[in-house]
């Protein structure tokens, strides 16, 4: 059996959950069942959302300690779980809040961990795992040691939400856990918004890119229209940069941001292997040049040769039309 | 306070990879390497954290002989004295090791307060840190952006997704793992690259029977699955047929 | 912010081969002489000694075999002995071989080794003689009092690009030694400074320089056996322009190989890159490089005046050595057990004048006096004119060369030369207006597996610097909007093997010099080629520049 460890806040799933389920199902490609578990002080709305979708019986765990969110809690709540429910894998999606708690929960039960997984080979005990190395210069095959169960952890985006299977209704089965709650070391504050001093472009799920293509400042405004339309934030490749058109922080490449979004739109890059290392590992990329050559095209998935200054604003029509 | 701080030496970022003959491994001749970016910064926190409250800073770092070089560098950046694990096999351990080799050489020493990298750029498991925590006996926190030593103990900042954050108060000892970027680092002075060489670097053996969590079957360069589609025709037929499969193949839009 | 202060007997600065011997050779002499042992400081400007280390290399071990006789002992990282040399003549499409090697080119007896794996290896057995090695410092400028030196002052860091300090902001440091010795490389820029300061260059010929352009490949192994050496001469050069390349076989699949360009060219649309590219597409090479791939690529500039164009090396409180004197066999193409030997004589010259109470130029003119009684002065002096020959053209050369092995260098008069960038031609009248940048006259097509793009060249020079740091490529820009581009069409774009220059047009038409420095790999042919002489070439921050692993 596939335990999938859902994470939820206030009530509510993130869509790295699905992308989780999905995981399980292909790791289980029909053969081990998969279950899921919910865990926080409230959650029957969020089981019940789970139990709708039929992916898998839904296991619910509430707990008062369990309501703010602690390392401590979590992994004693967690591990209690994974003792009765005895699964082989247990998966979970690569956030912040699984990277803060399930190490610790694999170092107390003695068992593998695997994270940030991008792929997965074979099913059952023949499971391989493709992990990124070397800040995503490679890709490693890995397998765990031991025994079962064992704990994965699914990078965010590797496996599309949309991709889940649906079923008829699964059930939801109550579980209660023993937490001590003076056992808890951390007192966890109210979390809180702050506007980021810096650009953050590693955590945009698309991106807009201007190279040299742009020939000019005010020409930006064309590229931040699209970026408005789809919903994407601004980035350019080093030569932008360093003429000042553009901040320091938007730069993409070996001596800027690195970055993997879901979609990057490169207009008039060429494509230098300098820009490309940093976002070649996005997930669809698509290429717009004059120059049929520009190494730009052999990454992208998608390319037109042609006048950005035509493109671009038939693009930005087209998107406003059905947006 | 008594500050450790774990720090690894990974392959430059401007590295090229090439792996070895087996592809099981990276090619470690012609390799250059460097202190982990994450950890340079838990060090330089460390740093700022005894000059406010005083103390020592210990560097620990397993690995093997080759460590020594970011060992020195952060002796010479100011820390006090420093721990080395030595073997071979620590050069491409997974997180799981590392942890207990280090977690040997360190409980004795009743740190205060540990400082990692949120995560090494080389094999990047983000997993040592919380398991040495594990292995210490001590609470932590992840991806820490600030530290306040209050009467208690300590009240940090952990980032959290999409531009959100969040205060937490823990008691010591306690360990922390350190968001890249927070503080500026300090250059090493060629007094301090002098003083570093009279520090102590104490060396402590690999614990025996320690078994790795994981194991690399393969390594490889990410492989391109998908070919490129270039799509003909005027402006505005090219701008629709790309909105189209955006939407509809690539499902991005 | 006070400035840290340093004071030691010896001050090395520049951690190649020559400052590496002249440190290794200090910390032998101080056990059998006894006394108080010398404070000894070796500045290097990489983050890691070898980092900007690049040559072929063939090296002659008789240097190493004095200065470290249990070498191989001791895991010197030797790539292959030499098993067999290869001089080519190239035409376009073909290739003659010489029947005879002329004997400076033979190499029996010869290692084939990667200098930066051994500068690292030379730098081991420095650190663990427990001599103070400041690696991520660079020399700024020469610390003097009237004629003497009196040490270097570091280079500043943590300036921000517009020269504001940053929090991180250090002064540089101020080192002060009894001696200074200088090896400070190719063009070295502190030698650079006490050729303007002292009259070191009276009474010597101009420097002259090359440039090479080097690239490591991988290939299929079986066709080339271990320990192969070959030479070439003639295309893709014309017959005025002296140079030729280089293939060393370091094993049967990992190969060295590069193209020597002299800085003396008069095309001032020639690019020496370009011709390391139409090198590449001669038949022989491409079918040598077929299924390989280019795993590292660099260019440095190298020292070729020879023997009459060395400055004086001595002065009070100084030393010259290595490739910063110009101690290179032009001849036999070698310069790194000169760069040793040198090295070795300026730390037995510091060590006895110190010893003696006196560092004066007088005192350490005994320097001088053991270059001339060593093999160093046995092997340049007869060689002497062999460059400047070359000056006349490529059968000029060749013609002299032959006659200087038989007659060991005799010529009735010493040949003089002139400083390579003086005889750079201005463009024809009429071109060099329209355009913003002439086009290569020697283009030719890349491919990007076999041939490449000096920025595609670059990423594989691991080269990386602080961003947010001053230009350190000091130039007078006027030139560049007025002037220069109707006489030379800008050759700056085209000489530096790096793409750190290129020219923009501002809208009103006006050419705009854009410099790149964060791609500079260091090799200083700017500073040296620019037919204005405006580039100065500076350190920049400490730490910055290539990483040449196996080069």
């Amino acid at each position: 059996m596939i335990l999938v460890v859902a994470e939820q806040r206030d009530g509510r799933l993130n869509r790295a959950t699905w992308e989780t389920i999905a995981a399980a199902q292909a790791l289980s490609a029909d053969g081990l069942p998969v279950k899921i578990v919910v865990l926080g002080a409230s959650v029957g709305a969020a089981a019940e959302e789970l139990a709708a979708a039929g992916v898998g019986d839904v296991v619910s765990v509430e707990h008062a300690t369990l309501g703010a969110y602690t390392p401590d809690a979590f992994t004693l709540a967690t591990r209690q779980v994974i003792e009765s429910l005895t699964p082989t894998f247990v998966l979970l999606p690569h956030t912040y809040q699984t990277r803060d708690f399930a190490p610790m929960l694999a170092a107390r039960m003695r068992k593998s961990l695997i994270t940030d997984v991008t792929g997965i080979s074979g099913t059952g005990a023949a499971a391989a795992f493709t992990r990124p190395m070397f800040q995503g210069k490679l890709a490693a095959e890995v397998r765990p040691h031991g025994e079962p169960p064992f704990l994965v952890s699914i990078q965010i985006g590797a496996y599309r939400s949309d991709a889940v299977r649906k079923g008829n209704a699964a059930s939801v089965t109550p579980m209660s856990v023993d937490i001590d709650a003076s056992a808890i070391r951390q007192a966890p504050e109210a979390p809180f918004q702050e506007a980021r001093q810096a650009v953050d472009l590693s955590q945009a799920e698309r991106i807009v890119s201007v190279g040299r293509g742009i020939k000019s400042q005010d020409n930006i405004a064309i590229a931040e229209t699209l970026a408005k339309a789809m919903g994407a934030e601004i980035a350019a490749s080093r030569p932008i940069c360093d003429n000042g058109w553009l901040p320091m922080e938007r730069q993409i490449g070996s001596s800027g941001q690195t970055v993997a979004p879901k979609l990057y739109v490169a207009l008039g890059i060429s494509g230098a292997i300098q820009h490309l290392v940093g976002m070649k590992g996005s997930r669809t990329i698509v290429a717009i040049n004059k120059d049929a050559d520009a190494p730009i095209f052999e990454v992208a998935d998608y390319g037109i040769v042609g006048d950005l200054f035509e493109i671009v604003p038939a693009i930005v029509k087209e998107l406003e039309k059905r947006g | 306070m008594k500050i450790a701080v774990c720090i690894k030496q990974v392959p430059t970022r401007e590295w090229q990879p090439r792996l070895n003959d087996a592809r099981t491994w990276i090619r470690e001749q012609d390799v250059s390497y460097e202190m982990n970016e994450p950890d340079a910064y838990a060090l330089e926190e460390a740093l700022r954290l005894r000059e406010k409250h005083g103390g020592e800073v210990v560097v620990c770092s397993a690995g093997p002989a080759r460590v020594q070089q970011v060992i020195r560098e952060a002796l010479a950046r100011g820390a006090d004295r420093a721990l080395h694990v030595e073997a071979d096999a620590l050069g491409s351990a997974d997180a799981f090791v590392t942890a207990e080799a280090l977690a040997a050489a360190m409980t004795d020493e009743r740190f205060d307060l540990v400082l990692t990298g949120l995560q090494s750029d080389d094999q990047g498991h983000a997993q040592m840190g919380v398991i040495l925590a594990e292995r210490l006996a001590v609470p932590h926190s992840t991806i820490i952006m600030e530290i306040q030593v209050v009467d208690s103990g300590i009240r940090v900042k952990r980032e959290l997704e999409g531009g959100w954050f969040q205060w937490i108060a823990m008691p010591l000892p306690a360990l922390l793992t350190i968001q890249s970027g927070i503080n500026q680092l300090r250059y090493a002075t060629l007094k301090g690259i002098m003083a570093a060489k009279k520090k102590e670097i104490r060396k402590a053996p690999m614990p025996g029977g320690v078994q790795p969590a994981q194991q690399v079957v393969a390594l490889a360069m990410p492989a391109r699955s998908k070919q490129t589609q270039m799509i003909a025709g005027a402006p505005a037929e090219a701008a629709r047929d790309l909105v189209r499969r955006l939407r509809e193949e690539a499902r991005v839009l | 912010m006070t400035r840290e202060t340093l004071e030691v007997d010896v001050l090395i600065v520049g951690a190649g081969p020559a400052g590496l011997s002249a440190a290794l050779r200090l910390a032998q002499l101080q056990p059998p002489h006894g006394g108080e042992p010398l404070s000894i400081a070796v500045l290097e400007k990489a983050r890691e000694a070898g980092a900007h280390s690049l040559s072929g290399a063939v090296l002659d071990p008789s240097a190493l075999r004095e200065l470290i006789p249990d070498f191989r002992e001791r895991g010197a990282p030797i790539a292959t002995d030499v098993h067999a040399d290869h001089v080519y003549f190239l035409t376009q499409h073909s290739r003659i071989e010489l029947p005879i090697i002329p004997p400076p080119l033979r190499n029996h007896g010869n290692y084939i080794v990667s200098l930066n794996q051994f500068v690292r290896w030379l730098a081991e057995q420095v650190e663990a003689q427990g001599i103070d090695f400041f690696t991520g410092f660079t020399g700024h400028d020469v610390l003097m009092e009237g004629e003497r030196v009196l040490g270097v002052r570091t280079g500043d860091r943590g300036l921000g690009r517009h020269g504001e300090q940053k929090p991180t902001f250090e002064p540089g440091v101020d080192i002060t030694a009894k001696v200074t010795i200088f090896c400070d490389g190719v063009r070295g820029n502190l030698t650079k400074e006490l050729l303007r300061r002292l009259p070191l260059g009276e009474g010597r010929g101009p420097q002259q320089f090359a440039v090479g352009v080097k690239e490591l490949w991988d290939i299929p192994p079986g066709r080339v056996g271990a320990g192969t050496v070959m030479h070439t001469l003639g295309y893709p050069l014309a017959q005025s322009e002296f140079g030729g390349a280089f293939i060393y076989a370091m094993s049967d699949r990992h190969l060295s190989l590069g193209f020597v360009v002299g800085l003396d060219y008069s095309d001032p649309q020639f690019d020496p890159h370009m011709a390391f590219n139409r090198f590449k597409q001669h038949p022989f090479m491409s079918e040598l490089l077929r299924d390989g791939q280019m795993v590292r690529y660099g260019a440095k500039a190298m020292p070729e005046g020879g023997w009459n164009t060395i400055p004086r090396t001595y002065m009070d409180g100084g030393l010259i050595a290595g490739d910063a004197g110009g101690f290179l066999n032009s001849m036999r193409l070698k310069g790194i057990h000169l760069a040793m030997r040198t090295g070795m004589l300026a730390a037995e010259a510091a060590f006895e004048a110190i010893r003696a109470g006196d560092t004066s130029a007088a005192s350490l003119k005994r320097y001088q006096d053991k270059i001339d009684a060593s093999p160093v002065r046995a092997e340049l002096y007869p060689v002497r004119n062999v460059h400047q020959a070359f000056g006349h053209g490529l059968w000029a050369g060749l013609a002299f060369s032959g006659v200087a092995v038989v007659t060991k260098g005799w010529w009735p008069t010493d040949l003089g030369g002139e400083a390579g960038h003086t005889r750079m031609h201005r463009l024809s009248s009429g071109k060099g207006s329209e355009s913003v940048a002439e086009p290569a006259s020697n283009a030719t097509t890349v491919d990007r597996r076999l041939t490449f793009d000096k920025l595609t060249n670059v990423y594989y020079s691991g080269t990386a610097h602080d961003e947010d740091q001053p230009s350190h490529l000091l130039v007078q820009t006027e030139v560049c909007s007025t002037i220069c581009g109707p006489e030379y069409g800008h050759p700056c774009v085209r000489f530096c093997p790096a793409n750190v220059y290129e020219i923009a047009r501002d809208p009103d038409g006006t050419p705009r010099l854009q410099i790149n420095a964060s791609n500079c790999v260091h090799c200083k042919t700017c500073d040296i080629m620019d037919p204005y002489g405006v580039i100065t070439w500076v350190p920049p921050e400490g730490g910055g520049g290539p990483q040449y692993n196996g080069m």
